[in-house]
């Protein structure tokens, strides 16, 4: 399967499924079912400024946004892991809206490639 | 559950993960790369990886350093005996890195490269040739249950085993390119292949510090300043201080001791 993409790789996705489509499609899946779930949460401890549920979001979905290869995304939730307690209010606001931004656009690219290919 | 295989699995395995990403890329690769290893459990989070560990008795563990309901350290202190080799899942950025390299447990950084298994499972393989028992997180459990951490011992891998050393008993250590000399109160020395970097970080702060580019000291052997630039440890040796780490020198050794 060919998937022209902007937001993501699934060069790591295509390695673990070795061709298997069902396969590919669990970690897709999977993909699309807890990363706008983190994403909410992160945007609700953004609200509430909660700063250490903040960097636990990014901690906790860092491995997968890394796998899935989601571009200029590792050096923001980086700066968030490392910043969290010092960086100031506005910086970090802006910080995670532009994360928030980028993992909506890897959603959506996910949920395009779910219904043309998997449904 | 490795369906892929014509080998017999002969090592059993669990997975403990409050990630369900991690547990199944870490099962695929398992079933994908090694038909020796045959998964035999998957849990969520700690409660459950309890129950299952009890009932099935695998020999290897991958688990969660930080999950929902516990650490993966907390889950190891309820079980009655740590029969298995444990292997644990971490983020480069967590905390707990430092008390894995502290006490030279095992682990693997999310998400999970193949090399990196491999070695794991290679080291494994050599280990349980000898003994479960050496396996170093005996120690590093002791360790967590102890609050005094000049109590502490150092596990580090040398060539032909593990090296321990009590947190109390290191006077100072010395870097000499990629090997540092740790000078003990006994008057005896041990060299690991470590650089005086790779200890300061794994060290902790409130004990050791780098007064010097070639010296690392511990607090609890420091005794006084001897003049602008050395210090004097209990064994009555003299380490010189640099120029720029004096203030942050006096700084720290004005700090309280812990108890």
């Amino acid at each position: 399967m060919d998937f022209s993409t902007s937001y993501i790789d699934l060069s790591n996705v295509r390695t673990i499924s070795r061709g298997d489509s069902q396969r590919m499609e669990k970690y897709i899946r999977q993909f699309y079912e807890l990363i706008p779930e983190r994403l909410e949460l992160l945007k609700k401890a953004l609200l509430e400024e909660d700063r250490v549920q903040i960097r636990q979001i990014a901690h906790k979905m860092a491995p997968q946004l890394q796998f899935f290869g989601v571009r200029e995304i590792s050096n923001p939730i980086k700066r968030l892991e490392l910043e969290y307690i010092s960086m100031p209010k506005e910086e970090l606001h802006e910080l995670v809206l532009r994360i928030i931004a980028k993992l909506e656009d890897a959603i959506a690219e996910v949920s395009t490639i779910l219904k043309h290919h998997f449904e | 559950m490795n369906k892929d295989s014509n080998i017999p699995a002969h090592i059993t395995c669990a997975i403990i993960d409050d990630d369900p990403f991690i547990s199944d890329l870490l099962m695929d690769k398992l079933t994908q790369h090694f038909p020796e290893i045959q998964v035999i459990a998957v849990a969520k989070n700690g409660h459950e990886g309890i129950e299952k560990l009890m009932k099935l008795r695998p020999k290897v563990v991958f688990l969660d350093v930080e999950m929902n309901d516990m650490t993966g350290f907390e889950m190891l202190l309820q079980l009655p005996e740590i029969y298995f080799k444990t292997i644990f899942i971490t983020s480069y950025r967590h905390y707990a890195i430092k008390a894995i390299r502290f006490n030279a447990l095992d682990y693997l950084l999310k998400p999970i490269d193949l090399e990196e298994l491999k070695n794991a499972i290679s080291r494994f393989k050599k280990q349980d040739m000898q003994s479960s028992l050496a396996d170093p997180i005996h120690q590093a459990l002791v360790n967590f249950s102890t609050l005094d951490v000049k109590e502490h011992v150092l596990t580090l891998n040398i060539h032909d085993g593990q090296l321990k050393i009590a947190i109390k008993d290191i006077l100072h250590i010395q870097g000499d390119r990629n090997y540092s000399q740790i000078h003990l109160a006994n008057k005896k020395k041990e060299v690991v292949s470590k650089t005086l970097s790779d200890l300061a970080t794994i060290l902790d702060g409130h004990y050791f510090f780098r007064c010097h580019k070639s010296y690392l000291v511990n607090r609890y052997h420091v005794q006084a300043l001897v003049n602008n630039f050395s210090l004097m440890l209990s064994s009555g040796i003299t380490l010189p201080i640099s120029r720029r780490q004096k203030q942050p020198f006096l700084d720290w050794f004005s700090e309280k001791m812990l108890p």
